[in-house]
């Protein structure tokens, strides 16, 4: 009787188990398959927004090819036509210039943290509100620009690169610490014994070794601020023309022109706001991609 | 660190190289302390303008539901309340996504498609938030009109969803979380990216090995190890969806004095508020305005202290238990 | 090409002392249908005119400027047309609100900053530069624009407008509206409203002829105050500037929105004939603009407000914007350009404005404008 019953209880676990089993494996699975939808969910919108952009983009900035990234942007919204010049030069001069401040001050905060700082009390601090500072929201930080700069030196491009080095700054931090993380410690004692001082190693041997790295975190933080519309808004101005003295005068930017485009009821405007679209899109991009490259190849290396 | 503590106290060659050494080590100081500067300075500059709209509103300033500029009377609340809103909104859609991305790329693809998703990812995060706001307005709101009218039909008589799906109109909360949604994707999932590979191999292996299927070896192994670090990457991402500005200003309705839980009623946001309000803002709403920054930068500060935190305590454990 | 070129030059010195005469020539400088030898020869004369009076005889300088997007179509035109008469000169003039604009031109940031009200007088010891001159440019209605489908022909009092805008009135056959449109068949559509996202000058101007016309001193029906920004239900909707908040009435059957007239007529939509305070229904043109200006009182400093002005055939919502610089200009070819401008939109610009779709400024005005540009002190 009891082993019958035994016998019994171990068939029935089996029978439990079999359509269990085949349960548990088809929860799996759906779950595996929501995974992939998710996946596939978030192309969606970046099919859709792209999408947007090339096919009312394209039109007004291959339409005339090139005039649309050399001429003026027209005086009259109102006029059909091509010109986003001065906002492309703008871009440029004013992401460079902000580059130009946040790299190399990034650069040695993030020296700073790794190579000097290592765990003491102001190096963790610093890094704790270098993360923190990631999340400070771009408008702030146009507000602050605005406040301190552009209420003492007037509107100019250099006040809107400030604002994005400030939006910058702790990103390169942030990125170049992990890279340096990454030189392995027995590169700088090789430095060190053959008797280069601590600076001379951190110029020569660490960063030159971390340079990829480095340079793909760089790009990464570029793409993004050449992108941000709000600290500009307060700080630049709206040129229409060519303006390459970014210290002195109005001058602009893609951002600042689609955002102004996009309010406007002119066919042509709005068809201008969207070929600016294409171009900082593109731009955006064509950065994140150089990024991916460069950081590939440094792996392939390693 | 001790190998280097130790070289640091090595004879050093030369005096001026011994100099130069210190040089480098102080510039490199110096551009560390720049972030205390900047933190500070945004702190000081700021809130010492704010004077005329607390003189005028006092503490009244957090706690009014109006911002009514005609009467002078300048309340943060509802805009305070569109800003979490939204927020959140956002990352109702975007966290079970984003999650469900990261678990897809780090578990179960195969290892070729796993970089073009982190593509697809990158470019995601670098489409500037202008460009959203303008497809958000000039296709999103035009085209979702349908959806929105059968949500609230469907849903009217239902107790509490009736009263979330209420009467709709097309730039409204929801209008703007879900770009906000698209926006803060790819942070969450670079995140919870991370967090997820911190999960040590043996630990996945030995799940596998007892029977456990694909879901039950994730859900045994790796989200016990990873809870806080996800907790902290949704922070992140509250903090950043709190903060975004065009997009939201372009989508959202700029409705003033909105505390609804109406997902589908127009509201407005902090940073909504201020690029709308700055064009024609005399002394005193200009402090508001200024005001409403800073309010807005101390809660982002403190949701991404409490994010860093938890994130940093998480990676921290769980790389020791390796 | 240099020849009209220096033409316009001579012009706008010219016009500072004879202002008749310099409207007339300085329109040469466009393709008009006067042919090349007229221009010759009424020319002639001026410039040795011009010779004897100090003429900026080479304009050179870039100005900064932001303000009012109100008058930005006009500003656009004004400007194109100026710059291409004087190439030497390039304005960048960034909208933004005329509150952006003041408090801009209180900073010293830009050149010159166009308004469409006041500086409040607390805000004057701001200013950093000193007194402030304010030059009239324009004057435009601001329509009450609508999008019901078979109706061509609406005329609203301000009591119905200001319900309206207030959603006490939510039905488009609502019987305040039938009672004022006798005739017209008005369908069983819901109302949406549509006003602006950003805080604005126009919505300044529409909502004080509201608190002018049925405000608290008037019945008290508008309840909601006047400002750049008011606490409009939540039962409404708001576009950004007026090109949107046109764009959306124009896509939203039902809809109702204040949009300038420049905007509206591009726009192409539908607007109200608006009761005025003589009680009587007056469409929104642009001469019903020009006789609102003529019906305003205006002070020695130039303004006025042409809101709910007196006067039978007057616009009653008409806006006004000024053109606001600093009477110690700072720097001399600033200062001269932008004294050529302001010569240039005050006499040509006069003519141009309609078709561009602003009203011009009421003669005698524009000669207190005109007087007034001596006023201007430029260094030497």
């Amino acid at each position: 009787m009891s082993t019958m019953m035994s016998d019994q209880s171990t068939a029935q676990v089996l029978e439990d188990l079999r359509p269990k089993r085949s349960w548990r494996q088809a929860r799996s699975n759906i779950m595996v398959m929501l995974m992939g939808l998710a996946a596939l969910v978030i192309v969606v919108p970046l099919v859709f927004v792209i999408g947007s952009v090339i096919s009312r983009g394209a039109g007004v900035v291959f339409r005339d090819f090139p005039s649309f990234f050399t001429k003026k942007i027209p005086i009259k919204s109102e006029d059909i036509g091509p010109g986003m010049g001065p906002a492309i030069v703008g871009t440029m001069l004013i992401t460079g210039f902000a580059t130009l401040v946040a790299v190399p001050l990034g650069i040695l905060g993030a020296v700073y943290l790794h190579e000097y700082g290592g765990t003491t009390k102001l190096s963790k601090l610093i890094r704790f509100l270098a993360t923190v500072m990631t999340g400070v929201p771009s408008i702030v930080m146009g507000l602050f620009i605005y406040v301190i700069f552009t209420l003492r030196f007037g509107l100019s491009g250099v006040g809107g690169a400030l604002a994005l080095a400030c939006l910058m700054l702790p990103v390169v931090i942030r990125a170049t610490e992990e890279m340096l993380r990454l030189v392995p410690g027995n590169l700088r004692e090789a430095s060190y014994a053959l008797g280069t001082s601590k600076s001379r190693t951190i110029l020569t041997v660490v960063l030159p070794s971390a340079l990829p790295g480095i340079v793909s975190g760089c790009l990464l933080a570029v793409a993004r601020a050449a992108g941000e519309t709000a600290p500009l808004l307060f700080t630049i101005g709206a040129a229409r023309a060519v303006q390459g003295n970014i210290f002195k005068g109005a001058n602009t930017a893609l951002p600042a022109q689609i955002f102004e485009n996009a309010k406007s009821l002119f066919p042509g405007a709005q068809e201008r706001g969207w070929g600016a679209a294409l171009t900082l899109v593109g731009i955006a991009f064509l950065f994140t991609l150089t990024a991916r490259i460069v950081s590939s190849a440094y792996q392939k290396r390693r | 660190m001790t190998t280097e503590q130790h070289i640091d106290e090595l004879p050093n060659l030369s005096g001026s190289s011994q100099r130069a050494d210190k040089a480098f080590r102080w510039v490199s100081i110096g551009a560390g302390l720049i972030v205390l500067v900047i933190l500070g300075l945004i702190t000081y500059t700021m809130a010492s303008r704010t004077g005329p709209v607390f003189r005028h509103m006092g503490f009244r300033f957090f706690t009014e539901r109006r911002w009514a500029p005609p009467k002078e009377i300048y309340g943060a609340l509802a805009l305070m309340w569109g800003t979490l809103f939204t927020a959140i909104i956002a990352l109702f859609i975007a966290v079970p996504i984003s999650i469900g991305i990261a678990l897809f790329v780090t578990q179960v693809a195969p290892a070729w498609l796993r970089k073009p998703m982190v593509y697809v990812m990158d470019l995601l995060a670098v489409i500037p938030s202008v460009v959203f706001g303008m497809w958000g307005v000039l296709v999103l709101a035009r085209h979702i009109k349908g959806l929105y009218k059968w949500l609230h039909t469907t849903f009217d008589s239902w107790p509490i969803l009736g009263s979330i799906f209420g009467k709709p109109q097309t730039r409204s909360f929801l209008t703007a979380g879900i770009i906000l949604s698209i926006m803060v994707i790819p942070i969450i999932t670079s995140l919870a990216r991370e967090v997820f590979e911190t999960t040590p191999q043996s630990e996945k292996e030995a799940a596998l090995a007892l029977g456990a299927t694909r879901w039950e070896m994730i859900r045994g192994a790796v989200f016990p190890h990873s809870k806080g670090g996800l907790v902290g990457a949704v922070m992140l991402g509250l903090g950043r969806a709190m903060g975004e500005t065009i997009a939201v200003a372009l989508t959202i309705g700029s409705a003033l004095g909105q505390l609804t839980f109406n997902v589908l009623a127009p509201g407005n946001s902090m940073p909504s508020l201020i690029t709308a309000e700055w064009g024609e803002a005399d002394a005193l709403k200009k402090s508001a305005l200024i005001a409403v920054a800073v309010t807005l930068f101390v809660i982002t500060i403190i949701i991404n202290v409490i994010a860093t935190s938890v994130v940093q305590r998480s990676i921290k454990r769980s790389r020791g238990a390796v | 090409m240099t020849m009209s070129k220096r033409l316009t030059f001579a012009g706008a010195a010219v016009a500072i002392a004879l202002t008749a005469t310099a409207c007339g020539s300085s329109k040469k400088t466009e393709e008009t249908t006067t042919t090349a030898a007229a221009v010759e020869t009424t020319a002639a004369p001026e410039t040795t005119a011009a010779e004897t009076t100090a003429a900026p005889s080479n304009l050179s300088a870039t100005l900064d400027a932001s303000g009012s997007t109100f008058v930005k179509n006009f500003l656009e035109e004004g400007v194109s047309r100026f710059t291409a008469a004087n190439s030497g000169v390039t304005i960048n003039y960034a909208g933004g609100g005329s509150g952006k604009g003041r408090q801009d031109l209180a900073d010293q940031i830009v050149a010159f900053a166009g308004t469409d009200s006041t500086i409040k007088d607390e805000d004057l010891p701001t200013f950093k530069g000193g007194d402030v001159l304010y030059f009239p440019a324009v004057v435009a209605p601001i329509t009450v624009s609508f999008n019901v489908s078979g109706v061509d022909k609406l005329s609203l009092s301000p009591t119905t407008i200001a319900k309206i805008f207030q959603v006490q009135i939510t039905k488009w056959n609502d019987a305040a509206i039938a009672a004022e449109n006798p005739g017209v068949t008005l369908p069983d559509t819901d109302i949406t409203v549509v006003h602006r996202s950003d805080s604005s000058g126009t919505t300044g101007n529409f909502t004080k002829f509201l608190d002018k016309a049925v405000g608290a001193d008037a019945g008290a029906i508008w309840t909601l105050g006047t400002g750049s920004t008011v606490e409009w239900s939540p039962n409404t909707q708001a576009a950004e500037g007026n090109g949107g908040v046109a764009q959306l009435i124009a896509a939203t059957d039902g809809a109702i929105g204040y949009v300038d007239f420049a905007d509206a007529i591009k726009a192409g939509l539908k607007f109200a004939a608006v009761q005025n305070k003589a009680g009587k229904f007056v469409d929104a043109t642009l001469e019903g603009a020009s006789a609102a200006a003529a019906g305003a009182t205006v002070k020695d400093n130039l303004t006025f407000s042409a809101v709910w002005a007196e006067g039978d055939a007057a616009y009653p919502i008409t806006a006004q914007t000024w053109i606001i610089i600093y009477k110690n200009q700072t720097d001399k070819a600033k200062g001269e350009a932008v004294k050529a401008l302001l010569n240039f939109l005050l006499t040509e610009g006069q003519t141009f404005a309609k078709d561009v779709n602003y009203a011009p400024l009421p003669a005698e005005l524009a000669t207190k404008a005109i007087a007034q540009l001596d006023a201007i002190v430029i260094p030497a």
